[in-house]
């Protein structure tokens, strides 16, 4: 999954600003009130904005990820043209806010839309991601990329994004350079197509489900999978966040199948054997809280004296908590990125990176159209 | 000591293996992966005990 990881030293950032970050308790208060002070600017934006202009027509449409993205690009300019962004960064964790934001989302899905929408989404997760990977992992070859770089990108593009990277850098002992690299391409791709996206479903005319599954069949990063399907809307969102779940719970297989392969295959290590125990290990656990959370809210509705305080409760857990999550998640999406990425990345993983990204574009609108047409949330 | 962007070089053989540092992306991806999910379950439980109300949520 995805968003990024601060943990993981961009490519391009001075080694030297990452040894900085403040980690202790003062250093982390203040990322926090970064963050929280962002996140709260964006609400305050998010419900007035339309009001200070009334002319302007089109300000209501605009969704809260838009402006979240927006203010956290500024502030990320803000505190890097000062010089400071690295040092502060302690709490800019799109990756804890992003599944906290799921596993809340999972509140308000009922637990029978998930076993519906889980038949196609795994259909749809194996075709995508064994075309998608395979397809990759050929073409960075024919440009003569080095084989962990292939694995890594390969898995990232595939599967999603940033914490596919980091699983596949694992099982395949890659560098912390091409790690570093291929976080900052994710990013760099990620971005637009939160924006991008949103505008081609409304250009096709798609219906609530088949965009879901397209935003989360295509968009690397879970992060920006919840960002576009905020734009779209809340059906969009839930069949998103199932299918995008669903590739995040592959992550275990393939990086089984990566460590095999380079064990067996590329490294050709004698007596290392590859245990099944990497399933578990890499199985993305918010996975579990998002279904175990849908349980929960069913059965409370379901079995709630009265059936609409039952609902107004699961709606604060499942939409109000939720969105001050993903907020939280998109502004360290704006905060976190770099543009010194663009500026170092060399030009065939990029055409790599491009090229996979098309194909999974393409093949994923057929996949969500084939599987998704007729799907309804009620 | 200087600000210059260090460049890396993917492609290249002779970066400098450093494996502590995948682990620790991997480490970190895992905890807060746990952290994430029981933190999300617990609100839930506190919506549903009445503890956390529509008024606390600004």
């Amino acid at each position: 999954m995805s968003g990024l990881a601060p943990s993981i030293p961009q490519a391009g950032s001075p080694t030297t600003e990452v040894r900085g970050v403040l980690n202790g308790p003062v250093g982390f208060l203040a990322s926090a009130a970064i963050v929280l002070g962002l996140g709260g600017l964006v609400r305050f934006v998010d419900l007035n904005l339309a009001g200070w202009f009334p002319d302007v027509a089109w300000l209501p449409s605009i969704e809260f990820p838009v402006y979240a993205i927006v203010i956290g690009l500024l502030g990320g300019a803000v505190l890097g043209a000062l010089g400071i962004r690295e040092r502060l960064s302690a709490a800019f964790r799109t990756e804890f806010f992003i599944k906290t934001g799921l596993v809340l989302l999972g509140a308000s899905i009922n637990l029978a839309v998930i076993a519906r929408a889980a038949g196609p989404a795994i259909v749809q997760a194996i075709v995508l991601i064994s075309t998608v990977f395979l397809a990759t992992w050929w073409f960075a070859g024919r440009l003569g990329l080095d084989d962990k770089l292939r694995a890594v990108i390969a898995a990232a593009v595939s599967i999603c994004g940033v914490s596919a990277a980091i699983a596949a850098a694992g099982a395949v002992e890659a560098k912390k350079e091409q790690l570093a690299y291929v976080a900052s391409v994710v990013i760099m791709f990620a971005l637009p197509l939160i924006f991008i996206q949103p505008w081609l479903v409304t250009q096709l005319g798609l219906p609530d489900a088949v965009a879901g599954a397209w935003i989360g069949g295509n968009i690397d990063t879970t992060a920006a999978v919840t960002a576009a399907a905020s734009i779209v809307g809340d059906d969009a969102l839930a069949i998103a966040a199932i299918v995008k779940s669903t590739q995040n719970a592959m992550m275990g297989i393939v990086a089984v199948l990566l460590t095999a392969w380079f064990v067996y295959r590329v490294d050709r290590k004698p007596g290392v054997s590859v245990g099944l125990g990497t399933l578990w290990t890499r199985f993305p656990k918010f996975i579990l809280g998002f279904i175990v959370a849908s349980a929960i809210t069913t059965w409370f509705i379901n079995s709630a004296a009265d059936p609409k305080a039952a609902a107004a409760i699961t709606r604060v857990a499942g939409s109000d908590l939720r969105v001050w999550f993903f907020t939280l998640a998109f502004v360290c999406i704006g905060l976190e990125f770099r543009p010194a990425a663009i500026r170092d990345a060399g030009l065939r993983p990029l055409l790599v990176f491009g090229a996979a990204t098309v194909l999974n574009l393409v093949l994923a609108l057929a996949l969500a159209t084939i599987l998704f047409t007729g799907f309804t949330l009620k | 000591m200087t600000d210059a962007p260090v460049a890396p070089n993917p492609t290249g053989p002779t970066a400098a293996s450093d494996p502590p540092t995948v682990a620790v992306a991997t480490r970190r991806a895992i905890s807060e992966d746990w952290a994430a999910t029981a933190f999300g379950l617990l609100l839930i439980a506190l919506v549903l005990a009445g503890v956390i109300t529509d008024g606390l949520i600004p």
